[in-house]
């Protein structure tokens, strides 16, 4: 029998494979979320000079990114319930969820410490001393001063770490997670159709990171308007009750998006 | 009333201040003059503690404190008592003009926002930005800036601000209008310690003239003194080699 490319197949695999749309979604809010409090944790020691802890930090940070992915998730699914054996905690039981997302959310957190950091350090040190002349404590000077900053300066990277995971969730499935694309595995097994799956699968990836890409982009005006010298971006928020579809899908438009300048 | 004494302080093995005594009374302006790397920017840092000099003490406002024995609440107690404005103007990026002018009034003094905003008003429209309230620092010219640096440290009350080179990164059209507001408050009788190249606004404003060489003070005294009869050899080096300026300013 020849292999021919239908189509219908893959207007059918989509909704199937939604199903599992929301465990993918689960582990990357999760990774997500266990990767911004392990990164801020383990930039601090580092921008703060902090002896040992900074050492750690550093170690880390060299561990999740110089490792794959693939072999990160193994080494915690196979390693970390023979480890926690010998202080007698019994890990047999839980769920596969929890060591996927506990290694995603390790690994961004690696990559979000380097980000916090290069984006806290990018900050004008005359920020930081109109603050203490202005008579702010040092705590006071990094919430309210600095780290506002920092975000805006992060966010273009973390946006590109966010897309990241979402595709890396896809290699949940090694370890027998039914997320969308393990799902796409067993369909395509399942119908011998796995050309028609996996662009179906393609396609969901797609609209996901596109779909993200924009809303990161909104944040990132948002949090950037201090830098925009046009005076009307500013109430841009303000304005949602007029804005027609148009003038919405126009202010998305990322060829559009403003070059940052420059000052000597 | 704001009394150092014996200010040392060493980059490395750069001793950038060799002692420095200095008085400034109340409601003194005092200007600081020198040429570059004599330590009059490090001196004044030292003022609020952006730099931290190995030695010495100052008393300012009643209150106190022995450099090498500062603490943290030593240090933050300190910085209560002075207000800056920085030659980079160094406007908090992320804040309008406004919020930077009540950022102090709301974080530090704990003030209730409705009156801060009352008082940050009254001060830009002081400095003449008005207009300017809710523009961020990357829409105002370097001198508007530079005014509404002025305005954040005089929201404060401190008891003496301190003026680091504050037209040094203008451009020459725009260093007027900031020397005016400053000339304006000057007549305010607020305590105001200047650190500049502009001679002729220092002669005209300053009722105290101090010049720095080398880490030390060479000599000190009324503008008139200073420019018009200086003792020290180095300091008559130094004003004849920016007389021509003196005369264009004048």
């Amino acid at each position: 029998m020849e292999y021919g490319f239908d189509i219908t197949y893959v207007f059918e695999f989509i909704p199937k494979l939604l199903d599992t749309l929301n465990i993918t979604l689960f582990i990357v809010a999760g990774a997500i979320a266990l990767g911004l409090f392990v990164g801020f944790l383990v930039a601090l020691p580092r921008l703060y000079h902090i002896p040992v802890l900074q050492n750690i930090s550093k170690i880390y940070v060299s561990f999740f990114r110089g490792t794959p992915i693939l072999i990160q998730l193994f080494l915690f699914y196979y390693g970390l319930p023979e480890i926690l054996k010998l202080v007698a905690i019994d890990l047999s039981k839980a769920p596969v969820l929890l060591f996927v997302i506990l290694t995603f959310g390790l690994h961004t957190g690696a990559y979000v410490s380097e980000n916090i950091r290069a984006a806290v350090l990018a900050v004008n040190r005359g920020q930081v001393e109109a603050a203490y002349a202005v008579g702010m404590t040092g705590y006071q000077a990094f919430t309210r001063i600095v780290l506002p900053q920092a975000l805006a300066i992060a966010v273009p990277v973390f946006s590109n770490l966010v897309l990241a995971m979402v595709k890396d969730t896809s290699l949940a499935f090694t370890l027998g997670v039914m997320e969308m694309t393990g799902k796409a595995q067993t369909l395509g097994s399942l119908t011998q159709r796995y050309m028609e799956t996996f662009v179906a699968l393609a396609i969901i990836y797609l609209i996901i990171c596109v779909t993200l890409e924009r809303v990161l982009l909104i944040a990132e005006r948002r949090l950037n308007r201090h830098n925009n010298r046009d005076q009307e971006t500013r109430s841009w928020f303000k304005n949602r009750k007029r804005a027609s579809l148009n003038q919405l899908t126009r202010e998305l438009n990322l060829d559009k998006k403003e070059v940052p300048r420059y000052e000597a | 009333m704001i009394e150092l004494k014996g200010i040392r302080k060493s980059f490395g093995k750069n001793e950038v201040l060799r002692g420095i005594d200095l008085t400034v009374k109340k409601g003194e302006v005092v200007a600081i003059l020198g040429p570059s790397g004599s330590g009059k920017t490090t001196l004044l840092r030292c003022i609020n503690y952006l730099e931290k000099p190995g030695e010495g003490s100052i008393r300012i406002g009643g209150f106190s404190l022995d450099y090498k024995r500062a603490g943290k609440k030593d240090i933050h107690a300190l910085r209560q008592h002075s207000a800056m404005v920085f030659q980079q103007y160094n406007l908090f990026a992320h804040k309008t003009a406004l919020e930077n002018v009540i950022e102090g009034l709301i974080v530090v003094k704990k003030m209730n926002k409705d009156e801060a905003r009352k008082r940050g008003v009254e001060l830009l429209e002081k400095v003449g930005l008005g207009a300017k309230l809710d523009a961020y620092p990357s829409q105002l010219s370097g001198g508007q800036q530079q005014r509404v640096g002025i305005a954040r440290a005089l929201a404060l009350e401190p008891d003496v601000i301190l003026f680091d080179e504050p037209t040094s990164a203008l451009d020459p059209e725009l260093v007027g209008e900031v020397l005016s507001v400053i000339r304006k408050i000057a007549k305010e009788g607020i305590t105001m310690i200047i650190v500049t190249h502009e001679m002729g606004f220092a002669s005209d404003v300053a009722n105290h003239v101090v010049f720095m060489d080398g880490g030390v003070i060479v000599e000190e005294g009324t503008p008139s003194e200073l420019f018009g009869n200086p003792k020290e050899e180095r300091t008559k080096q130094f004003l004849k080699r920016i007389t021509p300026e003196l005369i264009y300013t004048i």
